[in-house]
């Protein structure tokens, strides 16, 4: 009698779906049908009269946002004394769906499926999902019934070119479907923070113990990096030091991820998943496969240092966390970026004694940056077409992008935000912004630090804006304060007591910060972020999938010529690897890849400086 | 949805009261109807999205709006003859551990039955319980043990070897293209060994004690007794799951050998399905869906090749 | 003297036996052991590489930040009911259809097997299935745990290929009693096939409790959210900054301070997963302990 039991039970299961199904598209309905509060009504007495200025929202009621975001890094409601911020200013609440945290490409591809992209939708990149959701129809065009007109006046007065780029490449010359992220205003000059992407950073202790030797090319760094090996050749617990240690686990992406940065040294950079390298301020390019581009140049010379025993031998094997763990037991003596050498060896107590990374630039280097875009960057924040209440969405992003919304979250995704003002900075009496006590504690120790109640409790950390997206340039300039929106490039944040090793390194440099030396020295190659008024060129898809081969060719053979054995081998492979690509297509690639650099320089014209 | 819901409430009464009138061959397919419902509903009813195969697919794109390309993707797997002889070296590999996995799938078995010689039960138990524990390590985590294991600076294995004086310079081991199959093959067996043998224990368990008593009686030694009676009672289990292996002859997964590889075994390491994941990323969805279209079809025709063999030699069909 | 070598020999096979399966579950512990150690060591320690053998600087704080996770007890409790309920549903509907597969006087029955069988290797892809599940309105739904799960091929396969295994002139000789089909199955069949159901409990338990992705793709409510996502989710948090970096075109305003190494959440969360998992199984192992009298069940 066990068997009636069982089937009774799967019956009923099979039932309760169809009777769910019925009750679920019950519930369809009722949400399709339009929102009752959807009419603007003048009320403007509720808590947060003063957030609409345009004076027409009724913010009574709590609107609940679902916020798609493909860069987001947490999931879940936004919590802390960024999510108080929004509920007294906009009785708003955020939920926060990640697609990184939710299975990458596939949930974003299971969204679009679904036909509902939530409220506000963030993307990671203008190239596919983007274009691929509006021909869908699943964002709101912001120009219907004059939405940003109306409620994105601070928007469409600061930010024009952000609006027409956002028509002429994706709207099809009227519609604006989204804007881009760090938009900035015309501003020259380089975009970054303190530190540009690119360093390269020695092990600042040996260096000048070896008395400063002068570097003209990479080429230099081998031989000094091989006295400093000599001087330190064990690190503190007796194991063996190297000057690179590489990872393989990043190649994701098109080529060797390590072997670009000199390029990037010389004012190059690759164009997208292309062939070309392209110079940052000049309308030159070279085949990155070529034998005097940077890449395969980067090859030899690793190759040379692997013959010298500068390579760490684990390269091929190991991943990011494991050299990031030897840079933090000071096993390496050479960082190409910043964020990589000093960031993981530079401790507090470190520092004090002298000891740490810091940028010792090459004679030739004319580092690559990107100068402040005024047409948006390519991640794009955007509203999605069954949107509820999308007036008071609109009002909230416009919101972002003023001075008041930009100095709490500016650089939100990759950088520390600011956070509340009266908590962990503040504005002195001449009116420039300063980082209090508290803040700089917590800025140091975020998941540590407890934010009081008032300000909404939490850890700082938690409390950030987690939709990680960052509306304006951290670099650009606030109005308010004429200080940029980001911390770390105030006055006094720069001026704040520096440990021993950043005033040797001041000293000898004759700079406060990379960036500063870098632009006094002409050694930096700004490249103009402009537009070309047309919708960008893409790939199609089966040319795409032959670059996509030919890019794991490339990655798996730079590898072999690094650790080959001799140069017989070396060339072998080189030759070997010529072979492959040209077979894979590689003509048929490089005519788009030059097609994509004319494109570049075209846009470029839209920002003559 | 009601339709079927309708069918199966009258199938519910019918099973309740079996009728006496109906033969049969017709009650036993009542009864099974409602589970095949379900089978139809979850397994076929979404292979329709086969049809994104002969277009230029976009998620969240109405079909209608999107392009069709016939057989466009299709040829893009062998478009030019670098291409050609890319998937031939993809398809060795393939084949190389498929086949390594099949000739070796008898080893879960052996363990099995020198599990059950364990006459101490304690240690059969604890035994059972630990070697299923690498089967929940993924494979991920596997790699970076491993890694701790066998690198070359500091790896245990190197530490040592340099200590006994066997070496001068340490080996890079996980780095080079020698016995790569046979590496891959020893770690697949480490992971899945004790759990695999599970099902084995079961079939052991079921066989007929009265057999063993009887050959005990006959004076039998342990592996006569082995042999003739545990081996023959598990053989059923090990032909069904050997042919569900041959049909997953294309099935490599991935994870394992996307944990192990780099540019130095990558020739020999890359599989179908990790070969796929490599060039195809994960936004191709026509392309992605072409490969899972030929990999079921490939599948299900080697199921009944096998099946069919089977039936040739053994005179035994096991589907 | 026949004797006696004999026995010598059985002493030779039980000693290379038990050391044999010894220095087999050493090396399987080892690295579960590795992995702990690591878990509960400094974490700068651990991603430098210097915990191997014994653990150093021991704390909890990897535990205790998963503990932190909000509504982890709910999800808990949602693993644990899908854990149970689907295991039930699954192992009861292979046993009954394994049994009725077995039936040759079945109408259709070869073409049903097969039907069922050959799904084992379709796969249509996360979107077609996806769709799927959307239009049957099984997305935030608790059935959406439980019904595809039911069918599951490969146990269907075993249980039929046991129940084959078991001498028919059992069955004959119930059915000349007049029992009919359901009868047999719970009266006779049922109690035979028991080491084959613990079997396929265990897997199917094991499944349902570890899988996350169909709550990643279907659940958008968190009242569905289970243990196994929850975790999935967290360790993705740890990885997908990495990730961001690696992608963002600006890397000068990139902070690490925020970075966590993935390894250590990794390590942290397979212990989490596997521990409840090596509680339950010796239960089931009794069930592979006793050999089968048919004997007893025929009498």
């Amino acid at each position: 009698m066990r068997f009636k039991k069982l089937t009774s039970l799967a019956l009923a299961a099979i039932l309760a779906v169809a009777v769910t199904a019925c009750s679920s598209s019950k519930n369809e309905e009722s949400k399709n049908s339009p929102p009752a509060s959807a009419s603007p009504s003048s009320g403007g007495s509720g808590a947060s009269a003063s957030a609409s200025p345009e004076g027409g929202l009724d913010h009574t009621k709590e609107l609940e946002l679902t916020v798609f975001s493909t860069t987001a890094n947490y999931a879940g409601e936004q919590t802390g004394w960024y999510g108080k911020i929004l509920k007294d200013k906009f009785n708003i609440k955020l939920n926060i769906i990640a697609s990184n945290l939710d299975g990458g490409q596939n949930k974003i591809a299971a969204m679009m499926a679904s036909g509902d992209l939530g409220d506000i939708v963030v993307f990671g990149s203008d190239k596919t999902d983007y274009p691929n959701a509006i021909k869908g129809g699943l964002l709101l065009d912001w120009t219907k019934d004059g939405l940003l007109d109306k409620y994105g006046k601070y928007i469409v007065d600061n930010f024009p070119k952000a609006i027409e780029k956002a028509k002429i490449a994706f709207g099809g010359g009227q519609a604006v479907y989204g804007l881009g992220h760090n938009v900035a205003g015309n501003q020259p000059g380089p975009s970054e923070g303190k530190d540009l992407t690119w360093g390269p950073e020695l092990r600042w202790d040996l260096y000048k113990q070896l008395g400063y030797p002068e570097i003209r090319t990479p080429q230099d760094y081998l031989g000094v990096l091989k006295k400093m090996q000599e001087l330190e050749p064990k690190n503190e617990q007796g194991k063996k030091t190297y000057a690179f240690s590489l990872w393989s686990d990043w190649d994701g992406n098109y080529k060797m991820t390590l072997a670009k940065q000199f390029a990037n040294m010389y004012g190059y950079d690759e164009n997208g998943a292309t062939l070309l390298y392209v110079a940052a301020d000049e309308d030159k390019y070279y085949e990155f496969l070529s034998d005097d581009s940077w890449y395969m140049k980067s090859l030899k010379l690793y190759f040379d240092a692997n013959q010298m025993g500068l390579v760490d031998p684990d390269s091929l094997t190991q991943k990011f966390d494991d050299v990031v763990g030897k840079y933090k037991d000071g096993r390496l003596l050479f960082s190409w970026f910043p964020w990589l050498g000093s960031a993981n060896y530079n401790t507090p107590d470190r520092t004090a004694v002298g000891k740490g990374f810091a940028t010792v630039p090459f004679k030739e280097e004319k580092v690559y940056s990107w100068g402040f875009n005024q047409y948006g960057n390519d991640w794009i924040m955007a509203i999605g077409a069954k949107a509820k209440e999308p007036e008071r969405i609109m009002e909230f992003i416009n919101w972002l992008y003023t001075p008041e919304g930009a100095m709490l979250s500016s650089g939100g995704g990759t950088a520390i935000q600011n956070g509340p003002k009266g908590l962990t900075w503040d504005l002195d009496k001449d009116g420039k912004p300063f980082v209090t006590d508290f803040g700089w504690q917590a800025f140091a120790d975020q998941k540590g630090t407890i934010v009081p109640d008032e300000y909404g409790g939490g850890t700082f950390y938690d409390g950030q804006s987690q939709i990680n997206f960052s509306n304006v340039a951290p670099g650009l300039t606030n109005p308010e304060t004429g200080e940029p929106y980001d911390h770390n490039l105030w006055t006094s944040s720069l001026k704040r007591n520096p440990s021993q090793l950043d005033q040797e390194w001041r000293d000898k440099m004759g700079a406060l910060t990379p960036k500063e030396y870098f632009v006094k020295n002409n050694m930096i190659a700004v490249a103009p972020q402009g537009f070309t008024g047309k919708p960008p060129l893409m790939m199609d898809k089966a040319l795409e999938q032959k670059n996509a081969q030919i890019g794991t060719v490339i990655q798996q053979y730079s590898w072999k010529m690094i650790f080959a054995k001799d140069e017989a081998q070396y060339d072998k492979y080189k030759q070997e690897m010529m072979d492959k690509v040209k077979g894979l297509g590689y003509d048929e690639v490089l005519a788009f890849s030059v097609k994509k650099a004319e494109e570049l320089f075209e846009s470029r014209k839209s920002v003559q400086q | 949805m009601s339709v079927p819901a309708d069918q199966l409430a009258q199938l519910g009464s019918a099973a309740a009261k079996p009728g006496r009138r109906l033969p049969n061959k017709y009650k036993l397919f009542l009864m099974a109807l409602p589970f095949l419902a379900v089978t139809f509903i979850f397994y076929y009813l979404p292979i329709y999205g086969w049809i994104y195969a002969f277009y230029d697919y976009i998620p969240g794109i109405p079909l209608e709006k999107t392009p069709f390309v016939g057989f466009k993707w299709f040829r893009t797997i062998a478009e030019n003859p670098t291409q050609t002889a890319e998937v031939v070296r993809v398809m060795k590999n393939t084949v190389a551990m498929s086949g390594l996995g099949i000739a070796t799938s008898f080893l879960p078995v052996v363990f099995a039955i020198l599990l059950t010689e364990i006459k101490t039960g304690w240690y059969r138990r604890i035994v059972q319980t630990l070697t299923t524990i690498p089967n929940f390590i993924s494979w991920i985590l596997v790699y970076s043990v491993a890694f701790t294991l066998f690198s070359v600076d500091n790896g245990l294995v190197n530490t040592l070897l340099l200590k006994l004086g066997f070496i001068d310079d340490g080996i890079n081991f996980l780095a080079n293209n020698r016995n790569v199959w046979l590496a891959m093959i020893a770690w697949y067996w480490w992971k899945s060994l004790g759990w695999g043998a599970i099902l084995y224990l079961a079939a052991i368990t079921g066989i007929d004690q009265e057999l063993y008593e009887a050959a005990e009686v006959d004076g039998a030694s342990r592996f006569r007794k082995i042999w003739h009676i545990t081996v023959p009672g598990i053989m059923p289990t090990f032909f069904v799951l050997l042919l569900l292996s041959i049909g997953n002859f294309v099935n490599n997964g991935m994870e394992q050998y996307f944990a192990f590889q780099n540019a130095m075994n990558k020739d020999t390491i890359e599989v179908l399905d990790l070969y796929v994941y490599n060039i195809a990323f994960s936004n191709n969805f026509a392309f992605a869906t072409v490969v899972s279209m030929l990999k079921s079809i490939i599948s299900v025709f080697l199921l009944f090749l096998a099946n069919g063999m089977s039936k040739w030699v053994r005179k035994e069909s096991i589907i | 003297m026949k004797s006696r070598k004999l026995r010598a020999g059985d002493a030779a096979f039980h000693t290379i036996n038990y050391a044999f399966f010894g220095l087999f579950t050493l090396t399987c512990i080892f690295p579960f052991y590795y992995l702990f150690i690591n878990t509960i060591s400094a974490n700068d320690l651990s991603t430098m590489g210097y915990i191997t053998f014994y653990p150093r600087g021991i704390h909890f704080d990897n535990y205790v930040s998963v503990l932190k996770i909000k509504g982890l007890g709910h999800a808990a409790f949602v693993s644990l009911y899908r854990t149970v309920v689907g295991t039930l549903l699954t192992v009861g509907a292979s046993a009954f259809l394994g049994y009725l597969f077995t039936k040759n006087e079945m109408w259709g029955r070869k073409i049903m097997y097969r039907a069922v069988v050959v799904t084992l290797y379709f796969s249509a892809g996360m979107i077609p299935w996806y769709s799927t599940m959307h239009m049957l309105h099984l997305t935030n739904n608790y059935l959406a745990y439980i019904l595809p799960t039911i069918i599951a091929p490969f146990n269907i396969i075993l249980v039929k290929t046991f129940i084959e295994a078991v001498p028919p002139s059992l069955e004959e000789s119930a059915a000349l009693d007049g029992a009919g089909y359901l009868r047999i199955f719970g009266s006779i069949i049922f109690p035979l096939i028991t080491p084959i159901l613990a079997t396929i409990t265990i897997f199917s338990a094991v499944n349902q409790w570890n899988s996350f992705i169909d709550t990643a793709w279907l659940m958008t409510d968190k009242k569905y959210y289970t243990l196994q996502y929850l975790l999935w989710r967290y360790l993705n948090e740890s990885s997908s900054l990495a990730a961001l970096i690696k992608s963002a075109q600006n890397l000068g305003a990139v902070d690490v301070r925020n970075m966590q190494t993935p390894t250590s959440v990794r390590m942290t969360v397979t212990m989490i997963v596997v521990f409840p998992i090596l509680l339950v199984y010796p239960f089931f192992q009794r069930y592979f302990v006793k050999g089968i009298m048919i004997g007893a069940v025929k009498g």
